[in-house]
């Protein structure tokens, strides 16, 4: 879903960049007031991880592959915008070290996948965690629903700007991009879920910490 | 240890490899702004381009596989567009009817060579450059302090990270990994889970460790290699011809 560079039109790369800055700016800004030394550490290692944890594929029927994102489930344990950045950082040192995905392309890579697929969708999960039972099978539906919009709201997106800039049609990459996303989608969810419950054994603290106190006490049980 | 995969090749000896990370920073971000601007029919602009990349490829005596091998990168994406060539309506894009070829083709070609160009100068760039000098050079040009001290952890702990990941994918496949799609996932998932206690809990160690050591919040980024003549004899002609290449080579400023 990295867009490579020269899809984009003039208009739409500069629009991406404004909102993407805007919002890593926010970050920054309330990292620089809220975050203690430790988290430099820990954001950097988690950076880190989700690029590990993307060189991941996980096989989908019909013979292709797609991989983890991770952009939900860093906003579920690390909060919306710090989900923001890290993802920011990853797509940077992805962009900068491994020209996967634009320069001219990476605030648009940051835009969808920082911040529609991290803070946008982490208001997906917060609503459907308002919703369905304060239980443990609540808490990961919803962010396993949230998950996979996740995937398939960032691909759509990254087809709306692909048209926007003129490069190729809606009725063609819409169509496909969200097609084959809602399958990567499944298995975005899938490892979501696996995350979450693992650390739920492992580190209940760090869930707990994200959660108000009613889904944390069902949570711990 | 497979060290260096990020920024391979960034450790050889060359006239392009002792400039200043700002210098390159500069030349190449330049190099691609001018070329995704670039109308997707100004032939002799893409082959200055071109020509400007293969020169410095050539000084820098990194080999043109490894550029060559990492471009692929750009290949599902220029798929999906050779897909939609025939969906471009001939009468949408008026300003194509003189020259007789199908609209789409002419996007389709403006993107291959854009990608093309950009992502072989990014792979370049990335290849006489080592990554820590690259972010002091990012310093320099003003990205907050925050995001410099972030990419240096990222970059510091990557190999580490890729490392244990695919330890315990050996770990997985070792042990059948196999059977359904179903299960699969779930082992998928497991893994990944098991993959974040241990890199948070490398963190909070990593956090102890320096706190002795008597961190305080700040990382600290050496400073960026100050540009001199020989920079500046490199700068201003590149700048130039490209820009050139650019304005005269290329119709309109923006297509």
């Amino acid at each position: 879903m990295h867009i490579p560079p020269g899809y984009l039109s003039s208009e739409v790369a500069v629009g991406t960049y404004v909102v993407g800055v805007g919002v890593c700016t926010a970050a920054v800004w309330k990292a620089n007031r809220d975050l203690s030394e430790k988290q430099i550490p820990l954001l950097g290692v988690m950076a880190a991880f989700v690029f590990a944890a993307q060189m991941l594929n996980f096989p989908i029927p019909g013979g292709t592959s797609g991989h983890f994102l991770g952009a939900l489930m860093l906003a579920v344990l690390l909060g919306p915008l710090t989900a923001c950045l890290v993802m920011a950082v990853v797509l940077a040192v992805q962009c900068l070290g491994f020209a996967d995905g634009g320069l001219d392309a990476l605030g648009a890579n940051i835009f969808n996948m920082g911040v529609v697929a991290g803070a946008g969708c982490y208001y997906v999960y917060v609503f459907l965690k308002r919703f369905l039972p304060k239980t443990r099978a609540g808490f990961l539906a919803s962010a396993a629903v949230a998950a996979w919009f996740s995937i398939v709201l960032s691909s759509a997106f990254c087809a709306v700007e692909l048209w926007l800039s003129g490069k190729l049609p809606l009725g063609v990459t819409l169509p496909l991009m969200v097609g084959i996303h809602s399958v990567i989608g499944l298995g975005e969810a899938a490892v979501t879920v696996g995350v979450l419950t693992v650390l739920m054994e492992a580190r209940p603290d760090l869930v707990r910490d994200r959660l108000s106190t009613r889904t944390a006490a069902m949570v711990a049980e | 240890m497979k060290h260096g995969f990020l920024d391979k090749y960034s450790d050889l000896s060359s006239p392009l490899h002792s400039l200043s990370a700002t210098t390159k920073v500069i030349v190449f971000l330049v190099l691609i702004i001018v070329c995704v601007t670039t109308a997707p029919t100004a032939y002799f602009s893409f082959a200055g381009y071109l020509a400007f990349l293969m020169v410095c490829l050539a000084v820098s005596r990194v080999p043109v596989i490894h550029v060559l091998r990492r471009s692929l990168v750009v290949v599902p994406f220029l798929a999906m567009a050779a897909l939609s060539i025939p969906f471009f309506s001939r009468a949408a894009e008026g300003r194509n009817a003189i020259t007789a070829a199908h609209p789409g083709l002419i996007v389709f070609q403006g993107i291959a060579l854009k990608s093309f160009v950009s992502v072989c100068s990014l792979i370049l760039l990335s290849a006489i450059t080592p990554f820590p000098h690259f972010l002091s050079a990012l310093r320099k040009l003003g990205t907050p302090r925050l995001l410099i001290s972030l990419m240096s952890f990222t970059y510091r702990y990557l190999f580490l990270m890729v490392e244990e990941f695919e330890r315990m994918v050996r770990a997985r496949d070792a042990r059948c990994y196999g059977g359904g799609w179903l299960w699969q996932t779930k082992v998928v998932g497991r893994m990944v889970g098991t993959f974040f206690v241990r890199s948070y809990e490398r963190a909070e160690r990593v956090y102890h460790a320096m706190t002795s050591r008597g961190f305080d919040g700040r990382v600290p980024v050496e400073d960026a290699q100050p540009m001199r003549l020989k920079d500046h004899l490199f700068v201003l002609p590149s700048v130039g011809f490209l820009v050139g290449c650019r304005i005269f080579l290329a119709p309109g400023w923006l297509f």
